[in-house]
């Protein structure tokens, strides 16, 4: 049986970080319970935190876990390190990949063309690095990638910075990767609109996975 | 019984992964369906489940480490009294497993500082970290630890189909695997079977056709496959059952055949010469071929609804037989606009993938003219079957010394390779083929050196 009924959220405020981490987790938990149930999707922006996969390295973080300025989350997903913020637009899949590709490198390199597409829509030329899973602006990183999956039911998704502080990157090592320069939507096109963006964002999540939106 | 947690493919191009976390300590009660353990590939992790009830005997290889696909990895029982026999099979492993408890220890400590909403989150919420994960584990204490164990086996997913299949005891094998896992070559040989190449269609090498001629004339029986005893009815395979459909839509195609016989005697010379570069002859056959479909493109071209469709690259895919059944097809991209050195690069890399089943699927998928070698087994000729979604395949037998006779009237022996073309006939004429096949005659046969660039 092919789902492809899709619930989406996108609140206009920003979202404390646990609470739709634990809204992710229920539709994900309904759909492992029943494979009928609709996928999930949000997109929205957090305050400021910093997250970290089951799997990241500590070193990883430049400032103390006793400091309580800095909200530090340890989630579902791969990879290493990433922060997030207002200005910084989040977008989460809770998507069961039993109706699309049972296939986590399929999925990846699928959200990979799915950002460059809202990008290119903006006009902000970018591309993906084969062995660094994110998208690029030449050596800057502009959007970062983070999945957690349980019975091919994902959960967590993708980030783009849009215009975000990102002196708050200086805090941590983001994805492990040294010298990593995180690059600003806003930068490459004078003109951009939240708002936009998250229209766009769905629209192009719309089509590349064929959902039908339905309200709950 | 215990039963083997093995490292899961999260993805067809997956070779290993990374086990992130053991949700589980040695000792500790699963159900089916419950995550056992946390398995990272790239940027995705993946909850890894208990396939039955029952209890967590063995952690073998610890958090932080890396694992090949298919790895055992862990080991479940199905009733208590049986942990402490297992463990004390896999003792090299408890100091380990104990420093994960102590791990755990000091992460919930620190949980009961951090500030937190529901016991859920709490769980996966870490405020610190003083330690760095398990250290890594020393792979001659797991291969001390499993070499020793007489009552478990571990062996491959292969080697335990062949060993059914051929009624060889598992139990009575020497496996000469990692840590003593028995590999499908093990049961071959324990089986009395000579241990034999996978049979993929490289090679092909008209110049080594006398050799190999030898070969198949002194043991043929060893060359023969089978994926069942007598008697029985096996199933098809994944692979199998998309070669059967692919086969059984060109039922539905007009197709002719065309034939040529090609004089080889210049080509094997310069195959000689480049051969200790690497060349291959998958590598030359393909290149000629591109290079002639280049002049031909009504040969490269297929059918589709809105009429005769022009593909806008040359992309040659060769026929590989899988050992374990079915076969597929990797594909060069534009091998004009490569080398033949990096063809047979290229070449010898995708056969190697295609083994051990890597191949993206659009490096076996975008095919538009397909090769068919059968030479390194000395036919003098068959016909391939038309792939869907192209136009034309190219059946190559071996190429072997005949008596031809000259225009002049004189006799001479020359080696001759037949080439057959199987092609649909809504998109491609006789007179297309066969003039295909008359300039890749002459180009086989006078200029073979232009292969190179």
């Amino acid at each position: 049986m092919v789902n492809r009924t899709a619930i989406i959220k996108q609140p206009d405020k920003i979202s404390f970080f646990n609470d739709v981490y634990k809204l992710q987790k229920q539709y994900q938990e309904a759909l492992i319970l029943d494979d009928s149930n609709p996928n999930f999707i949000w997109i929205g922006e957090h305050q400021l935190c910093y997250t970290l996969g089951k799997g990241s390295n500590y070193d990883n973080l430049l400032f103390s876990l006793n400091d309580d300025k800095y909200d530090v989350f340890k989630i579902d997903r791969g990879g290493e390190v990433t922060c997030h913020m207002p200005g910084q637009l989040v977008t989460y899949l809770v998507l069961d990949l039993k109706s699309f590709n049972k296939d986590l490198n399929w999925y990846l390199r699928k959200i990979e063309e799915i950002i460059i597409k809202i990008l290119k829509f903006f006009n902000v030329d970018c591309h993906s690095r084969e062995g660094f899973t994110g998208v690029w602006i030449g050596n800057k990183k502009i959007a970062s990638i983070g999945i957690g999956c349980k019975r091919w039911i994902t959960i967590n998704g993708f980030s783009i910075n849009l215009d975000c502080e990102l002196e708050n990157f200086n805090k941590i090592i983001p994805c492990g990767i040294e010298n990593c320069h995180m690059a600003n939507m806003i930068d490459y096109n004078k003109n951009l609109n939240i708002e936009e963006v998250k229209k766009i964002v769905k629209k192009i999540i719309q089509e590349e996975f064929n959902f039908e939106f339905v309200s709950k | 019984m215990s039963h083997e947690i093995f490292m899961p493919a999260l993805s067809s191009t997956m070779t290993e992964g990374k086990i992130v976390e053991w949700l589980k300590n040695p000792g500790d009660k699963v159900e089916r369906g419950e995550s056992v353990l946390v398995v990272e590939s790239d940027k995705a992790d993946m909850d890894v489940e208990s396939f039955q009830d029952g209890y967590l005997a063995a952690v073998l290889m610890p958090a932080g480490s890396t694992a090949p696909v298919g790895e055992t990895i862990g080991l479940i029982v199905e009733n208590e009294d049986e942990i402490a026999s297992v463990q004390e099979q896999n003792k090299g492993n408890q100091t380990e497993v104990s420093t994960s408890d102590q791990l755990e220890l000091v992460s919930n400590k620190i949980e009961e500082k951090s500030v937190v909403q529901t016991e859920n989150i709490k769980k996966e919420e870490v405020v610190l970290k003083s330690e760095k994960p398990a250290p890594s584990f020393k792979s001659d204490q797991i291969s001390a630890a499993t070499s020793n164990v007489s009552s478990r086996i571990i062996a491959s997913p292969r080697a335990k189909k062949l060993a059914s299949q051929m009624g060889v005891d598992l139990a009575k094998v020497h496996g000469s695997g990692p840590h003593g896992r028995i590999q499908a070559d093990d049961i071959l040989k324990a089986n009395g079977q000579p241990v034999s190449i996978p049979w993929i269609g490289e090679s092909g090498s008209p110049a080594s056709i006398p050799s190999v001629n030898v070969k198949v004339e002194s043991k043929p029986e060893t060359s023969g496959n089978s994926f069942g005893k007598p008697g029985e009815t096996v199933q098809f395979n994944t692979l199998q059952k998309a070669v059967n459909k692919n086969m059984e839509s060109s039922l539905d195609v007009p197709c002719f055949r065309v034939g040529y016989s090609i004089e080889t005697d210049k080509l094997d010379n310069f195959y000689k010469k480049v051969k200790q570069n690497g060349v291959t002859m998958t590598a030359l056959l393909v290149k000629a071929v591109a290079k002639i479909l280049k002049k031909h493109p009504q040969v490269n071209s297929s059918f589709s609804e809105n009429g005769i469709s022009y593909p806008e690259n040359i992309n040659i895919a060769v026929a590989v037989a899988m050992e374990d059944g079915g076969l597929i097809t990797p594909v060069l991209k534009e091998p004009c606009n490569s080398d033949l050195f990096e063809l047979s690069r290229e070449w010898k890399d995708l056969v190697k993938r295609s083994r051990s089943k890597q191949l993206e699927p659009d490096e076996y998928s975008t095919g538009t003219f397909t090769l068919s070698n059968l030479g390194m087994f000395g036919v003098d000729r068959f016909d391939a079957i038309l792939p869907p979604g192209t136009g034309a395949i190219l059946a190559i037998a071996s190429s072997k010394p005949t008596v031809v006779a000259n225009s002049d009237g004189s006799i001479s022996v020359k080696k001759i390779m037949q080439v057959n073309l199987t092609a649909d006939h809504r998109v491609i004429y006789g007179a297309d083929g066969a003039s295909f096949l008359k300039d890749l005659a002459f180009l086989i046969e006078n200029e073979p050196e232009t292969l190179v660039s």
